[in-house]
């Protein structure tokens, strides 16, 4: 299959240096998945490929934030389609792209890769100005497309292991690097840290923009959810599935990204014929 | 000198250019099977006709483009040399219904489709087809067709949207479900049939 089913080497050498990973290991003593009796090699193998120790308590987080998504946020994503049109739907979620691209050129300049810094610079420059405030990708048609970052990609670009499955309460399916990658993009986004706590503007900025984000998020996965929901034997198994397979591609792309850092616009010098 | 390592260098681009043009032909050769399959999976689904019409028309197209025999005993993975004959038989008939069941009930999603075909590589025997498929209100996303056999007889066996392989996703369903049933295969049987009543 692909090569980035196959474990990774890391500089770290051992995923204890992960803090979240002890703290699971102690939650491990309240709900562990059994490992399978020793003479079955294909159902250890198959234990081990999913990586899922924690999967007792998993699904019980699973199950708590599956009712909250039925009873809240799916009804909102749901109401949101309903009341607001398709392209101011697409509108806002421009704008709340842009106010993220400081994190996400936080992280490309960490993940050591200066034409995604680029494209994330002139993203910013070109959707802040001709886009309106962001509400337009401009950027995306001049040739600047938008890409993925985060912190849990920058730290698996530098060797760090994932760890094992988790699904956490609110941030659902994860694992401990990226847990962790998530809180260091709270702290990296500059807007985490403007303006008086006091302030009652900020305040309502900070959630408005916290809110649609995770409405936003939602509603352009409704489809795919309730299908998944539907046609899945075991839907906890099948997002985990999604969720891997998905984090492998982005960091996967994060990491083939090889482009050079001389711009294709750069004039550039005459090639020196070959001396032999 | 000279001549010797030019003569060198260009015996050592003749052996390389036999198997890399052999490999380009193969890849060329999958990359106008998706783009025909493609196209008739475009034409049903933007087509007119009723949703039984359509549908007929789909398992048509799967059965002749895709591996599902094959598809299938992947997604069983270590429980197909579990099965007896029987249940694998039982097994196989009911994913080829479960497949056109999920692809079918997509439909109304997909109206409107179209798709592009990009660069096309050969990965171990197999060739990877890469497009991008457009629906009106979504964003592009990025489907590769991994293709069996792109020489002889070219046949789709898997899916990779957006990086997530639609075979290695069912498998580990299955896996899963299989693994929380005492790993009884009756159960998976029974929990396939149960979806396809439920669906159709």
């Amino acid at each position: 299959m692909r090569s980035y089913l196959s474990p990774r080497v890391s500089f770290f050498g051992t995923q204890r240096l992960l803090l979240p990973l002890v703290a699971a290991i102690a939650l491990c003593t309240s709900g562990c998945a059994t490992r399978p009796p020793a003479d079955d090699p294909d159902a250890i193998a198959d234990f081990e490929q999913t990586n899922d120790p924690l999967e007792p308590t998993n699904r019980v987080f699973y199950a708590i934030n599956n009712g909250l998504d039925t009873v809240i946020l799916r009804p909102l994503a749901l109401g949101y389609r309903a009341v607001v049109p398709g392209q101011v739907r697409e509108g806002i979620h421009n704008v709340l792209a842009n106010l993220g691209t400081p994190v996400v050129l936080g992280n490309d300049i960490l993940s050591g890769k200066p034409r995604r810094a680029g494209d994330t610079t002139m993203r910013f420059l070109i959707n802040t100005t001709a886009g309106v405030l962001g509400i337009f990708d401009v950027a995306a048609k001049w040739g600047y497309k938008e890409h993925d970052a985060d912190f849990g990609m920058t730290m698996a670009n530098w060797g760090v292991p994932e760890g094992p499955f988790l699904f956490l309460p609110v941030l659902g399916p994860t694992d401990p690097r990226d847990a962790a990658g998530f809180g260091v993009d709270i702290a990296m986004d500059p807007f985490t840290w403007v303006g008086p706590p006091s302030s009652t503007g900020v305040t309502v900025f900070k959630w408005t923009r916290y809110g649609l984000n995770a409405v936003d998020s939602r509603e352009r996965f409704l489809d795919p959810i309730d299908q998944i929901k539907k046609t899945a034997l075991d839907p906890y198994a099948t997002f985990r599935s999604l969720f891997r397979q998905h984090r492998h591609a982005q960091i996967e792309e994060l990491r083939n990204d090889h482009r050079a850092t001389v711009p294709a616009w750069f004039p550039r010098q005459p090639a020196t014929p070959a001396e032999h | 000198m000279i001549d010797r390592r030019h003569i060198l260098t260009l015996t050592a681009l003749g052996l390389m250019a036999a198997p890399l043009s052999a490999m380009a032909q193969s890849t060329d050769k999958a990359a106008s099977f998706v783009k025909s399959t493609g196209d008739k999976l475009v034409a049903v689904v933007n087509g007119p006709g009723s949703i039984s019409s359509k549908r007929a028309a789909m398992t048509q197209i799967i059965n002749a483009d895709v591996d599902v025999d094959g598809i299938g005993r992947f997604c069983l993975g270590r429980y197909w040399k579990l099965a007896s004959p029987e249940q694998q038989k039982q097994y196989l008939t009911l994913f080829h219904e479960v497949l056109v069941t999920n692809i079918t009930a997509k439909l109304g999603e997909y109206q409107g489709v179209k798709f592009t075909l990009g660069r096309s590589k050969p990965q171990d025997e197999e060739a990877v087809v890469s497009t991008t498929v457009e629906r009106p209100n979504n964003a592009p996303t990025a489907v590769d067709w991994i293709i069996a056999n792109p020489s002889a007889d070219p046949k789709i066996i898997d899916v990779v949207a957006e990086g997530t392989s639609l075979r290695l996703t069912q498998r580990q369903d299955y896996g899963s479900y299989l693994t929380h049933n005492n790993n009884n295969i009756d159960a998976l049987i029974a929990a396939m049939k149960n979806q396809i009543s439920q669906s159709g």
